[in-house]
């Protein structure tokens, strides 16, 4: 070991990572070589594509469940940014703008201080219930997203009973919360998982009943059938046909995932931290993390029922149809460009950076050449990239799709948000009345004029 | 006029919707400073609560706090009084009003410059020599003389000033302080009842209840046609096994709830005119 030690010292920090992962590369090169001329490699992915092919369910059990997972950490970050930038602002704030560019990695920074902090288990607690509780609350939040449909073809499994599967695990939260709160040995979160338990079985009723007369609309529970139901342009949604369902699914939905006003399970300023009052370090940023993904499917979920999902408020095609014209199919062939395509790869950026730099330097005549150059290849990536965005949008509906759930997603969440900011929390006699003795009568309402409409009507 | 449900809510919501995309207040501290004088310590401001209410209580932690003493406090207890002071004689400000009045030559309307009653300072001498005219000592002088006087006389919390060395407000703010310390005689029977956390621990809640019930008025005070008056006592962990409760100074064992209510009742009746029903 003393022979690397003087040369590791003398690396800088950068070399310290650089050469390690410089000999890991050759390592795996030689190794790949050699199972390329012995023949194993090829073996390998020959028999992987053959089991994949006589297994596609498993596949896309496997592929669906790591993108899930994969997929909830840059949406938890996004939204816990999203809710610290967004609250700032309407409180005439600016909010985090030291991490990252305009504060974006601020999230991701909490993250890391939760990974840093202790894992504390309290004297006295039932260890395996504490353990397990924010896993639980976190599996439910990520097993609900599997039956979200992103774009047509887009999702991890199309379930006929898919929405009664989404609310049936995302009332398996309540077992969750009631073992941190269990399992905790302190009366305050024992309270707060009570109150949460009661809170949530509360308003799964409201919540359940005011998406019945959409299902007699759409004619299935299948959220993939749902979305197809509402295609056409926007008033074909149902949100404008089941307005009063809607707004009883928003309130009750926003009870649901603990939004404010109906936050009272984690009320900070009453009952401590709820259920969690125990937990700290990474379980404790579980539910935090639970929270923030439960946050985006709501709104995935109010987008997908209720506003149209992967469908274009505007349906183009139709559109020109009705007017007598039609809408030129955009297909651009690559291959068909032939030697022009390299001409293109080779040529491209280096005409379209100095094409672009022009106008900067004699705009900005006090840089340099050098930075003027920069930001032209900057401006170059960001007109190919919109360019390529607007291509795949137009070219695949799979884009396409993903682009407007995710558009009415996050303007969704913006909402949620936008609600948390602005309204008080309410008591807990008003909460338990309120979804009681309101939105129970009126989701029951919603579902008789619904069926008389449906008789009526045919 | 007709209100439209849900209006309250769309406006808190188109509120924090202009917020959210008007001018920011935050002054980014480090990198951009405020252009303000380097004179510049703070205002000094007095705030009044919603009901129009000076917020100040008069705890005089700013005037000692400030280090050039250009902050002094003056004014009156809620009676009209005392004058009590903070800070060095000179500073003694007056109420800009009385100023001017003054200064025209008639007199001024005002009760603490009606000159307080002289007493004999006789035991008040002795008790400042037992305590050995300790400041310190401020609590235990303040008791002793509302043991000898029966309550504490404005001279004789001028003496003590004089005598020890402390200024008159700090006297003052310590004897206010103290429930059971008063600055007035009190009127009638007197029931005294203990308030240390020993004696409220056997019992004194309850006592005080079926006291302030029986008696029409809260502890300390006086009830309302002024026959019986409760105070606020302090037992000094006399009574290790009860509720420490006097009557007129004299202590009482074994009392009950309902006894004592039974006391208070048969006093106040006691005093009663014949004839009233």
């Amino acid at each position: 070991m003393t022979v690397m030690a003087r040369p590791w010292r003398r690396l800088t920090p950068t070399g310290r990572i650089a050469v390690p992962l410089l000999v890991l590369l050759v390592l795996l090169g030689l190794l790949g070589f050699l199972g390329l001329v012995t023949g194993i490699i090829p073996g390998l992915v020959d028999f992987v594509l053959r089991l994949a092919g006589a297994n596609p369910g498993i596949v896309r059990f496997i592929v669906a469940a790591v993108a899930v997972l994969l997929l909830s950490i840059p949406i938890a970050f996004i939204n816990g940014y999203a809710e610290l930038k967004v609250i700032a602002l309407m409180q005439s704030r600016i909010g985090p703008n030291r991490v990252g560019p305009f504060g974006t990695l601020q999230a991701v920074f909490h993250g890391f201080k939760m990974l840093a902090k202790e894992d504390f288990t309290p004297l006295g607690a039932d260890r395996p219930a504490f353990t397990l509780a924010p896993v639980v609350v976190f599996l439910t939040v990520v097993l609900s997203f599997l039956v979200i449909p992103f774009a047509p073809g887009l999702y991890g499994a199309d379930l006929n009973v898919g929405l009664l599967y989404f609310f049936a695990v995302g009332g398996l939260s309540v077992v969750g919360l009631l073992m941190a709160g269990w399992s905790s040995f302190n009366k305050y979160s024992l309270l707060g998982g009570l109150r949460s338990a009661a809170q949530i079985v509360s308003y799964e009723i409201p919540l359940t009943l005011s998406v019945v007369g959409l299902v007699m609309l759409a004619g299935t529970m299948s959220l993939n059938g749902i979305v197809e139901a509402q295609g056409g342009q926007f008033w074909h949604w149902y949100v404008f046909q089941q307005p009063l369902g809607f707004a009883i699914f928003f309130i009750a939905v926003s009870a649901e995932a603990n939004r404010t006003p109906f936050d009272l399970t984690e009320a900070d300023s009453e009952i401590v931290a709820g259920y969690m009052t125990e937990y700290s370090g990474m379980r404790f940023g579980f539910f935090y993390f639970a929270e923030y993904v439960s946050l985006f499917i709501i709104s995935a979920l109010t987008a997908v029922l209720f506003l149209g999902g992967w469908h274009a408020p505007v349906d183009i095609h139709a559109l020109a149809s009705f007017f007598g014209l039609t809408v030129p199919a955009l297909s651009i062939d690559p291959g068909s460009l032939g030697v022009g395509l390299l001409l293109l790869i080779t040529l491209g950026p280096l005409i379209g950076t100095l094409l672009l730099t022009v106008p900067v330097a004699l705009w900005r005549t006090d840089w340099s050449i050098w930075r003027a150059l920069l930001v032209g290849f900057l401006l170059f990536n960001v007109a190919v990239g919109a360019l390529i965005t607007i291509y795949a949008y137009v070219a695949s509906e799979v884009v396409a799709g993903v682009f407007w759930v995710m558009a009415k997603t996050f303007t969704l969440v913006f909402v949620f948000i936008w609600i948390r900011t602005t309204l008080p929390r309410v008591r807990v006699d008003q909460l338990m009345a309120f979804a009681w003795k309101w939105l129970l009568p009126a989701a029951l309402l919603n579902i008789f004029v619904t069926a008389a409409a449906i008789v009526v009507l045919s | 006029m007709f209100r439209i449900p849900g209006m309250g809510l769309a406006k808190g919501m188109a509120t924090t919707l202009i917020r959210f995309f008007e001018r920011k207040a935050t002054v980014q501290y480090p990198e951009v400073r405020q252009d303000i004088s380097p004179h510049h310590r703070g205002r000094l401001v007095l705030l009044y609560d919603e009901w129009g209410a000076l917020k100040c209580e008069t705890c005089f932690q700013c005037a000692q706090a400030c280090p050039i003493e250009c902050i002094d406090m003056g004014g009156v207890d809620t009676k009209n009084r005392y004058h009590i002071h903070w800070g060095p004689p000179e500073q003694y400000a007056e109420r800009r009003e009385e100023s001017a009045l003054r200064r025209s030559g008639r007199p001024v309307p005002d009760r603490t410059f009606i000159p307080f009653d002289p007493i004999d300072v006789g035991p008040l001498d002795r008790i400042l020599e037992e305590e050995d005219y300790d400041p310190g000592h401020m609590l235990a002088i303040l008791e002793k003389t509302q043991a000898a006087y029966g309550h504490l006389p404005v001279a004789a919390l001028k003496h003590i000033s004089h005598a020890t060395g402390a200024w008159y407000a700090e006297i003052y703010g310590t004897a206010s302080y103290y429930e059971h310390l008063r600055f007035e005689l009190p009127a009638g029977r007197r029931i005294g009842l203990c308030r240390c956390p020993s004696c409220t621990l056997l019992g004194g809640g309850r006592l005080r209840e079926a006291l302030e019930a029986a008696a029409g008025t809260s502890l300390p005070g006086t009830s309302p046609e002024g026959a019986l008056s409760l105070e606020a006592i302090d037992c000094h962990g006399d009574s290790p096994t009860e509720p420490f409760v006097t009557l007129d100074g004299e202590a009482r064992q074994g009392v009950t709830p309902a006894s004592l209510a039974e006391l208070a009742t048969s006093l106040r009746a006691a005093a009663a005119r014949p004839g009233r029903a």
